[in-house]
C-alpha cells in the first residue's frame, strides 16, 4: 500500500464530511460535561434528531426545517435529562441510559406513523457543496477543505466559537465553575442549576445538529441504525480531547478518516470479508480509549448532582 | 404508619403509576394507527398471557431477559455498567452454535451442557476485554461494552451470511444446530423451552452470590464505596474486573439458550433490544436479582403483547421501548418528586 493512497485527497474530503456529527455530538457533549452533567442519552438523542430531521425535511420539502426539528429534538431531551438530574437529582447515568432507550424507540415509532411500510424508503435532499470562493481552488487543500457542504464550515466555527466561549469568556469560566466546584461557584453567585440547564439546551442543540447531518450528508434517508455507534464515539472524544472543542473535533477528524478509509478500503480488497472492515473503527475506538485515559482528569462534579443542602 | 411502611405504600403506587403510564402511552399509540384501545388490551392480553401457548412465549422471552437483567445487576453492584449485554448474548450465541455445529452426533446429556459452557464462555470472553481495561487502565466500561456490541454484531452478520450459512433461506441465518444439541421443550402445550428454568436458576444463583458468598460481599462492598473497599483490604479491580466476567457469561448462556432452545440457529436479529431492555429490567428491579423474576416476567408480557398488536393494528416493533422506558421514567420522576421540596 502507498502513501498516494491513505493521503488520497478524495479520501481526506470525505473523512471531513464524516467529521461533522461526530464534532457537533462532541462539543455538544463537552459543553453539558464542563458544567457537570453528563449525558449517556447521547447515541439516542442522535438518532432521534436524525429521525426528526429526516421527518421534518420529509413533510416540508426543506433542509432548513429538518434542521431545525433535528435541533429541537436534541434540545427538548437534553432539557428533559437536566431536569431528572439538576432539579430532581436523579441519577444521570440511569436517567441518561432510559432517555437513550427512549429516543432509540420514539425515532423508529415516528418514521414508522409518518412515513409508514413502503418497498422503497423516502428520500430527501441532501446539502449541496457549497464552494467557497478563492479558497476552492487552492492546490489540494481546496478541494479537502472548501468544497463541502454548509454545515462543515458551520461546524468549524462552532467548535472555534465554543473554544473561545469556554476558556477565553467570563462566563465560560462560570460554566467551568459549576462542573468543577459547584459549591465555590454558588458561593460566589453562579447560579450552578440554571447555568447546568442552559447548558444542557445548549448542548442539545449541537448534538441534535449532529443528528439532523446524517440524513442529510449520506444517504438522504432515514433507518433505525443511522446513528451507528457515532453518540457514544462522540462521548468517548470528549475524553480523547481532554474535555477542550479543539482536541474534541481533532478526535472526530481522526475517526472519520478510520471511517472513511474503511469505506474505501472494502473497496478495494475483496479478499477481506466487508463485516472485518467495519469493525476497524470500533475496534480501534477501543486502542484509542486506552491511551485517553492516561492521565484524562474529567471535570471535578462531573455526574454529581448538586444539593445545596449537602455536606460536602 | 411506620416511616417505612409509607415509603413501601408509595413505591407500590410509583409501581402502579408506571404500569398506568405503560398502558396510557399504548393506548395513544393505538389510537394513532387508527387502532380501537379494548380490542387492542384484548389482544395485548390474550396474546401473552390469557392462554397456555401465549404464556409458553412470554416465557421463551423471559428467559434472555432474566439472563441479561441478572447480568446488568451483577455489574452494576460491581458499580459497573454493563451496556454490552447484546454484544455478550451475540458472543454467547456464536460460541454455542460453533460447538453444536462440532458436537452433530454427541448424545444429548453431554452436548446440551458443552453448548452452554461454550455460550458463557463467548460472553465472559467479551465481558473480560471491558472487566481487565477498568481494572488495569481505569477505562470506563460504557465505551469498551458499547463498542463490543458493534464488534459482536458485525462478526454474527459475517458468520450468518458467510461460512455458516444456510443457502436455503436467503437470509442472514445459519444452518440449524444439529439436533442432539438443543433444549428440550417443557410439554407440547405450553410450548416454551426449558431454559427459562435455567434463566430461573441463574438469577437465585446471583442471589445466592450476591447475599451468600463471600465474592458477593465484596462485590457489593466495592459498588457501594469503592474506597471503604479498597480500605478494607477488598481487591477493587479484580473485583470489578470478575463482577464484569461473570456478568458476560451470564448474558453469554442466555445467548445459547437463545440459539439451543428457541431459534435452533444463529440468526441476525437474535437479540432484538435484550441487552438494553435488561438495563431497565435492572434498574426497575432496584438491582435485586430475584425482583428481576417478576420484572422480567412482566417485560417478556409486554413484548409478546406488543408483538401481537403489531400484527393486528402495524404498531412498530420499536414501541415497546418507548413503553418501557416511559415506566422508568414515571417511577425516577415519582422518586424526584418524592425527594425534592
Amino acid at each position: 500500500m502507498s502513501w498516494e493512497l491513505l493521503l488520497d485527497p478524495s479520501l481526506v474530503r470525505l473523512a471531513v464530511s464524516m467529521a461533522v456529527p461526530l464534532a457537533l455530538a462532541s462539543a455538544g457533549e463537552l459543553l453539558m460535561e464542563r458544567a457537570g452533567l453528563l449525558n449517556v442519552a447521547i447515541e439516542g438523542m442522535v438518532t432521534l434528531a436524525a429521525a426528526g430531521a429526516f421527518l421534518g425535511a420529509f413533510a416540508s420539502g426543506s433542509t432548513g426545517v429538518g434542521l431545525l426539528v433535528g435541533a429541537a429534538a436534541g434540545a427538548g431531551v437534553s432539557r428533559l435529562l437536566a431536569h431528572y438530574a439538576v432539579a430532581w437529582r436523579r441519577d444521570q447515568v440511569t436517567v441518561g441510559l432510559t432517555l437513550y432507550v427512549l429516543c432509540v424507540g420514539l425515532a423508529s415509532l415516528l418514521y414508522r406513523l409518518v412515513v409508514g411500510v413502503r418497498l422503497t424508503p423516502p428520500r430527501v435532499e441532501t446539502l449541496p457543496p457549497v464552494p467557497l470562493p478563492y479558497l476552492e481552488n487552492l492546490p489540494v487543500v481546496g478541494e479537502v477543505l472548501f468544497r463541502q457542504h454548509a454545515l462543515v464550515y458551520a461546524t468549524a466555527a462552532v467548535v472555534v466559537a465554543l473554544h473561545a466561549f469556554l476558556f477565553h469568556t467570563s462566563s465560560g469560566l462560570r460554566l467551568r465553575a459549576a462542573g468543577e466546584n459547584p459549591v465555590a461557584a454558588d458561593t460566589v453567585g453562579v447560579d450552578v442549576f440554571g447555568l447546568r440547564v442552559r447548558a444542557a439546551v445548549a448542548g442539545g442543540v449541537l448534538v441534535g445538529l449532529a443528528g439532523a447531518a446524517l440524513p442529510f450528508t449520506f444517504t438522504g434517508t432515514f433507518t433505525e441504525g443511522i446513528a451507528g455507534g457515532r453518540g457514544w464515539i462522540a462521548l468517548m472524544l470528549v475524553i480523547f480531547g481532554r474535555w477542550t472543542p479543539l482536541g474534541a473535533a481533532a478526535g472526530a477528524l481522526l475517526f472519520a478518516y478510520v471511517e472513511a478509509f474503511q469505506f474505501k478500503l472494502a473497496l478495494l480488497s475483496k479478499a477481506v470479508p466487508p463485516q472485518f472492515l467495519q469493525m476497524l473503527p470500533y475496534a480501534f475506538a477501543i486502542l484509542v480509549l486506552v491511551r485517553a485515559y492516561r492521565g484524562a482528569e474529567a471535570p471535578q462534579a462531573l455526574g454529581k448532582p448538586y444539593d445545596r443542602e449537602a455536606r460536602t | 404508619m411506620t416511616a417505612r411502611a409509607v415509603a413501601r405504600w408509595q413505591a407500590a403506587l410509583a409501581y402502579a403509576v408506571g404500569l398506568a403510564a405503560a398502558l396510557g402511552v399504548l393506548a395513544v399509540l393505538v389510537v394513532a394507527l387508527g387502532g380501537d384501545v379494548l380490542a387492542a388490551v384484548g389482544s395485548v392480553v390474550r396474546a401473552s398471557l390469557g392462554s397456555a401457548a401465549g404464556f409458553g412465549q412470554t416465557l421463551n422471552k423471559t428467559a434472555p431477559l432474566l439472563f441479561g437483567s441478572v447480568a446488568v445487576i451483577l455489574g452494576l453492584r460491581a458499580g459497573a455498567f454493563n451496556i454490552g449485554v447484546d454484544g455478550q448474548i451475540y458472543a454467547g450465541a456464536v460460541m454455542a452454535t460453533g460447538v453444536a455445529f462440532l458436537l452433530a452426533g454427541w448424545p444429548r446429556p453431554l452436548a446440551v451442557p458443552a453448548v452452554l459452557l461454550a455460550g458463557a464462555a463467548g460472553g465472559a470472553l467479551l465481558g473480560a476485554v471491558p472487566g481487565l481495561l477498568r481494572a488495569r487502565a481505569g477505562v470506563n466500561e460504557i465505551f469498551v461494552t458499547v463498542m463490543l456490541n458493534f464488534i459482536a454484531l458485525f462478526l454474527v452478520e459475517y458468520l450468518s451470511t458467510g461460512p455458516w450459512n444456510d443457502p436455503t433461506a436467503g437470509e442472514a441465518i445459519t444452518r440449524a444446530v444439529p439436533p442432539g444439541t438443543t433444549l428440550p421443550l417443557l410439554g407440547t402445550r405450553l410450548g416454551a423451552h426449558s431454559g427459562v428454568i435455567l434463566a430461573f436458576a441463574a438469577a437465585v444463583a446471583v442471589w445466592w452470590l450476591l447475599y451468600r458468598t463471600v465474592f458477593g460481599y465484596e462485590v457489593r462492598a466495592v459498588g457501594d464505596n469503592p474506597i471503604a473497599a479498597r480500605l478494607g483490604g477488598i481487591p477493587v479491580g479484580r473485583t470489578v474486573a470478575l463482577a464484569l466476567i461473570g456478568s458476560g457469561a451470564l448474558a453469554g448462556l442466555g445467548g445459547a439458550v437463545e440459539v439451543s432452545g428457541f431459534h435452533y440457529r444463529l440468526i441476525l436479529g437474535l437479540s432484538p433490544g435484550y441487552g438494553v431492555m435488561s438495563i431497565l429490567i435492572a434498574v426497575l428491579s432496584r438491582r435485586h436479582p430475584l425482583v428481576a423474576i417478576a420484572t422480567s416476567l412482566a417485560f417478556a408480557a409486554l413484548v409478546v403483547g406488543t408483538d401481537s398488536l403489531q400484527r393486528s393494528v402495524g404498531l412498530p416493533a420499536s414501541a415497546v421501548f418507548v413503553v418501557q422506558a416511559a415506566v422508568l421514567l414515571v417511577l425516577l420522576a415519582s422518586e424526584g418528586l418524592r425527594r425534592s421540596p
